[in-house]
């Protein structure tokens, strides 16, 4: 498995993976939008044979109020078959990482249906993500989503802190 | 130039209200100016005013009566570059690019720095990639307004579509010595990494890594910056240089494959001894990342690869990592390599079940193993006996694992997969349908088990299916097409084909085709889009993607259903509706009849309301695309025609839509062998001389063994045989020329003698050169099928798939009429491949009836 920033060819690919994976879809032009808008933002884990098996489909939501600057993570998936492969964190951390040194992201939000147990366990417990409010009916079938957001100030620490960790264990 | 019937400052200023009223999408009122102004005696058949109303009544989707008005208005002020204009806008809605490209040329003649009219024909040029237009108009948009950014940039941007690398850089260069720029700047970040693409492009690599070196500090895309950085010191042998870059590339990002790859390239590694114990070293530093601990297994060889791949499992099995085989299958193309990991995975079942352990000499040291390792285990081994074809093992595996375990979804989906590569696509579904009841708020088992379904040609099931992931109020059909969703239509078009629902399968096919025309109008709002928002580098690789845009595979699937869909409505028409009819009728009695007319009658007023909801649908889905138009002027898109299957089915020339089909192919997917057979089969029946031997002469290049090329030639041979006397003596220079070394003076007869002894051991080739055989000669019958039927040791490619053709073959009468054969050819296949649906006996077939499924008999499918 490859983990890797999306390309513009990526992106009908990634529409298949969210199609096969997921109830909320959008047409091309929405990917384009944001393989268009923000490059760096959107990443795609592939198998060897170049197909796409987990993605992030993501964006900014800009604001012109500087501590509001965040990201957005508008689509994430991974195929079934390829669970338990821990995709879905690696994936979320490299659009974190580049949210940030772009973009100057102060921390990142998403929305997830209130029934979907996995999601939510990996976004609160592996991706420490904090639920902020619950937004009535926000789906078109009329479920509820829990909105939450993960600090990035903190996530940008750590990682620069991990990086220098590696550093010396590899200069050891 | 002004009008040629200027209005008095009342009436003038009437006109710019309904211009305001325009951009401001006031259509309702704009028309009120608009018959203010008409409605004067003297002003009746103004020309600008006439061609505002029908651009005005264009929005609202009065398109007949917009096109006479603006006509209208145009013939009486042909020199008003408004009137012109006018007409090029409402062309372009109606997406005649062409035309509208025209117009705007003419209106340009009145007016010629109309910013408006040069920068609606620049965005016309980009889209139909007339680059030199596009230069030359984005010149003129430069010249007038030399302070905007975007002059620059879209100029610039012409010369690099076009690849004079110089000019693009000299402008951008020019831009850039202009420009104050502050930090963390990430338009101005992008721009650098845009210039310096360019300059990569143009060749000058020591160029372009000196000018990346210098804009570090201000490009903000540190990624891009690094990938770059490793990239082009690669390139120009600095390998020092360029390990220091990937190595922290692979910091960053330790998941990525490529960056390793990159490493080992700047090391110089070549040894695999070497490169595993790099890979080896990462995987300590990195203990979390997969790729360092995966791919030293493609280098290790032996006892080391043993020994590696062990512990790769073990971990795997303890910790339960349901794609540890799809994560090794690649390993498979090495023969040793599936027996090692063979043997060792059946010394873990042993070992797990005597004593909780992989390995029974490891009894007393440490813990005993989860209990769901023997799980994993049976699940590993039914898929790996799966991918060998040893279907009886891997069933006997995915049981224990079931019997293990019997709710684990997994388990069910590969039951399912297994039978489908053995061919019973039934029992395929079946255990499909078992795992989505387990967990039907899953929509990846939801899509799967709808695919299981559409290859058991299950199409309505299949659509209900997925409508429960569909949104509510709409036919899921309807909101799959809406959603783009081509797997799901290209699955369907598919089996529509098998059931000789050629005109449903044609109907999906279109829809396909459909979505990519969209796509490649999608581009449309990108053109300005990107220009302001400065992703350039993005962009260019969007102009690229979407001129190859048909290469994609789900194209070429669609495309060929199309194709050989087209073929067979060519070879077969269709017969007359109601003759057929009477033939399925004649044995009903009268009570039955009437319960059928009546249900024919339901059926076909349900698929009228249908079609009208699909009309309503689309009127809403312009609406909506329009309100997310960011306020460019965009007009209603045309309505496409509605496809009706029974009209595409018996469509006049189909010869001439699948070529329609087949040409992007020919560009695009070029290098696909079946794409120049698909291309042989059309031009054949068209009996075009030429283009049947450019079709064989580009299938020789990817593949000039293939057998199907050996069956093209045969008859292309018969052909010119048949044909040549009437030839000009161009052409029968230019075929004699070609086609020597083909057939060096043989008849085809010999051609196909020789053909069938060279290749003797492949059943493959043995059943084309067979075909041929009896297509040549039909005394030939009973020795061409006596070559195909006898599955001896002779044929070292007897499988399912190959038998299955055979068997396609001798039933649609490629072989003449042989019942007998053919039912004896069907118990041989039978006792190879027990599990294959094709090849049991009639009375052991599930028949689709049974489960009260509406469908049609394997026959149709027979009678392709």
């Amino acid at each position: 498995m490859n983990i890797r920033c999306a390309k513009p060819e990526d992106l009908m690919n990634m529409q298949h993976c969210n199609l096969l994976c997921l109830p909320e879809n959008y047409q091309m032009k929405y990917y384009f939008y944001h393989g268009l808008s923000w490059p760096q933002l959107s990443y795609v884990a592939e198998d060897e044979k170049g197909n796409i098996v987990g993605y992030v489909l993501a964006k900014m939501e800009e604001d012109h109020q500087e501590d509001l600057k965040h990201g957005h993570i508008t689509s994430l998936a991974v195929k079934r078959s390829h669970r338990r492969l821990g995709l879905a964190q690696k994936l979320m951390d490299q659009a974190s990482e580049a949210m940030v040194e772009c973009f100057d992201a102060k921390y990142v939000s998403l929305h997830v249906r209130k029934s979907n147990r996995a999601a939510l366990n990996l976004y609160k417990n592996s991706l420490r993500f904090e639920t902020v409010e619950i937004e009535p009916k926000y789906y078109a079938d009329g479920e509820d989503a829990y909105s939450m957001r993960r600090d990035l100030k903190e996530f940008v620490k750590e990682s620069k802190s991990k990086l220098e960790e590696r550093i010396e264990k590899i200069e050891e | 130039m002004p009008s040629s019937n200027p209005l008095p400052p009342k009436e003038n200023a009437l006109f710019k209200r309904i211009l305001r009223c325009y951009e401001q999408k006031q259509y309702k009122n704009g028309l009120k100016f608009a018959k203010q102004i008409l409605s004067n005696p003297k002003y009746t058949e103004h020309g600008e005013t006439l061609a505002m109303k029908g651009l005005t009544l264009n929005c609202l989707g009065r398109k007949e009566e917009a096109y006479e008005y603006v006509r209208r208005g145009l013939r009486n002020d042909l020199k008003s570059h408004v009137c012109w204009h006018v007409y090029g806008l409402l062309q372009r809605s109606d997406k005649k690019y062409d035309e509208a490209i025209k117009c705007y040329r003419n209106a340009l003649k009145w007016e010629k720095d109309n910013i408006q009219i040069l920068r609606d024909l620049s965005l016309l040029q980009i889209q139909m990639r007339d680059l030199e237009g596009y230069r030359d108009t984005r010149y003129q948009l430069l010249m007038l307004r030399p302070t905007q950014r975007a002059s620059w940039i879209g100029y610039a941007m012409s010369f690099h579509l076009l690849e004079e690398y110089k000019n693009a850089l000299n402008i951008l260069e020019t831009f850039l010595e202009q420009q104050k720029v502050s930090n963390l700047d990430y338009e101005h970040s992008e721009l650098l990494l845009y210039q310096n693409l360019v300059i990569q492009e143009s060749g000058d690599l020591k160029e372009a890594l000196r000018h990346l070196e210098d804009s570090q500090e201000q490009i903000v895309d540190k990624l891009t910056l690094k990938e770059n950085l490793g990239d082009l010191n690669l390139k120009l042998n600095r390998h020092t240089k360029a390990g220091e870059y990937y190595e922290q590339l692979v910091q960053r990002n330790p998941e990525n494959t490529g960056y390793y790859g990159k490493l080992i390239e700047a090391r110089q590694l070549t040894e695999p001894k070497d490169i595993v114990d790099f890979y080896l070293r990462y995987a300590e530093k990195f203990p979390r990342a997969m790729p360092p601990r995966r791919l030293p297994l493609n280098f290790a060889t032996g006892e080391q690869f043993r020994s590696l791949v062990d512990k790769y499992m073990r971990k795997a099995l303890s910790k339960g990592v349901p794609p540890l085989f799809v994560d090794l299958r690649s390993l498979y193309s090495d023969r040793s390599k599936t027996e090692t990991i063979e043997g060792l995975l059946l010394q873990y079942v042993e070992a797990l079940k005597k004593i909780g352990k992989y390995s029974e000499g490891e009894a007393n040291n440490g813990p005993k193993e989860p209990a769901s390792a023997l799980l994993w285990v049976y699940y590993y081994l039914a898929q790996h006996y799966d991918y060998l074809n040893q279907t009886e093992k891997a069933i006997s595996y995915i049981d224990a694992a079931i019997e293990h375990t019997p709710t684990l979804i997994e388990l069910f989906v590969t039951k399912g997969r297994i039978y489908k590569h053995a061919g019973d696509p039934q029992e395929a579904y079946k255990w499909l349908e078992e795992s989505q009841a387990l967990d039907t708020a899953d929509r990846y088992i939801n899509s799967k088990c709808a695919k299981y379904m559409l290859r058991a040609d299950y199409v309505k099931e299949a659509e209900d299916t997925c409508g429960k992931f569909t949104r509510e109020g709409v036919s899921a059909m309807e909101n799959l097409n809406e959603m783009q969703c081509m797997w799901f239509q290209t699955e369907c078009a598919l089996a529509y084909q098998r059931l000789g629902k050629y005109g449903d399968a044609l109907k999906k096919c279109h829809e396909v085709d459909r979505h990519f025309s969209e796509i490649i109008e999608d581009q449309f709002d990108f053109h300005t889009y990107c220009m302001r928002k400065m992703t350039l580098r993005s962009y260019v690789g969007l102009l690229r993607l979407e001129d190859v845009l048909r290469g994609h595979p789900f194209y070429f699937k669609a495309a060929k259903c199309a194709i050989e869909v087209y073929l067979h409505l060519f070879d077969e028409p269709l017969k007359d509706e109601s003759a057929e009819q009477e033939l399925n009728t004649e044995n009903l009695a009268p009570s039955e009849l009437k319960k059928l007319r009546n249900k024919q009658r339901k059926a076909r007023r349900k698929a009228e309301q249908e079609s009208l909801q699909q009309k309503e649908a689309q009127v809403k889905r312009d609406q909506h695309h329009k309100s997310r138009q960011q306020g460019d002027v965009e007009a209603d898109a045309p309505q496409l025609d509605e496809l009706v299957p029974d009209k595409l089915a018996r469509v006049r020339d189909p010869l001439e839509e699948a070529i329609k089909f087949l040409q992007p192919l020919q560009t695009l997917a070029k290098d696909r062998m079946e794409t120049h057979l698909m291309a042989f089969e059309v031009y054949y029946r068209k009996r075009k001389v030429l283009l049947m031997l450019q079709s064989i002469k580009r299938a020789q290049q990817i593949d000039p063994k293939n057998p199907k090329l050996h069956s093209c030639l045969v008859r292309f041979f018969e052909h010119i045989a048949e044909v040549r006397s009437d030839w000009e003596p161009c052409i029968e220079e230019v075929v004699s020329r070609e086609t020597e070394s083909y057939f060096a003076g043989k008849g085809a007869h010999a051609l196909n003698e020789d053909f069938l002894e060279r290749n003797s051991h492949s059943l493959w080739a043995v059943l084309e050169g067979a075909k041929m055989m009896y297509h040549l000669d039909n005394k030939c019958q009973s020795r061409a099928i006596e070559l195909v039927t006898s599955l001896d040791n002779k044929y070292q490619d007897v499988n399912i798939e190959i038998c299955t053709d055979v068997l396609t073959s001798l039933r649609n009468g490629n072989f003449g009429s042989c019942e007998a054969q053919l039912e004896e050819f069907i118990k041989k296949c039978n006792s190879l491949f027990p599990y294959t649906a094709a090849f049991k006996p009639p009375s052991e077939q599930v028949s689709p009836s049974e489960s009260n499924h509406i469908c049609q008999e394997q026959d149709s499918y027979n009678s392709n």
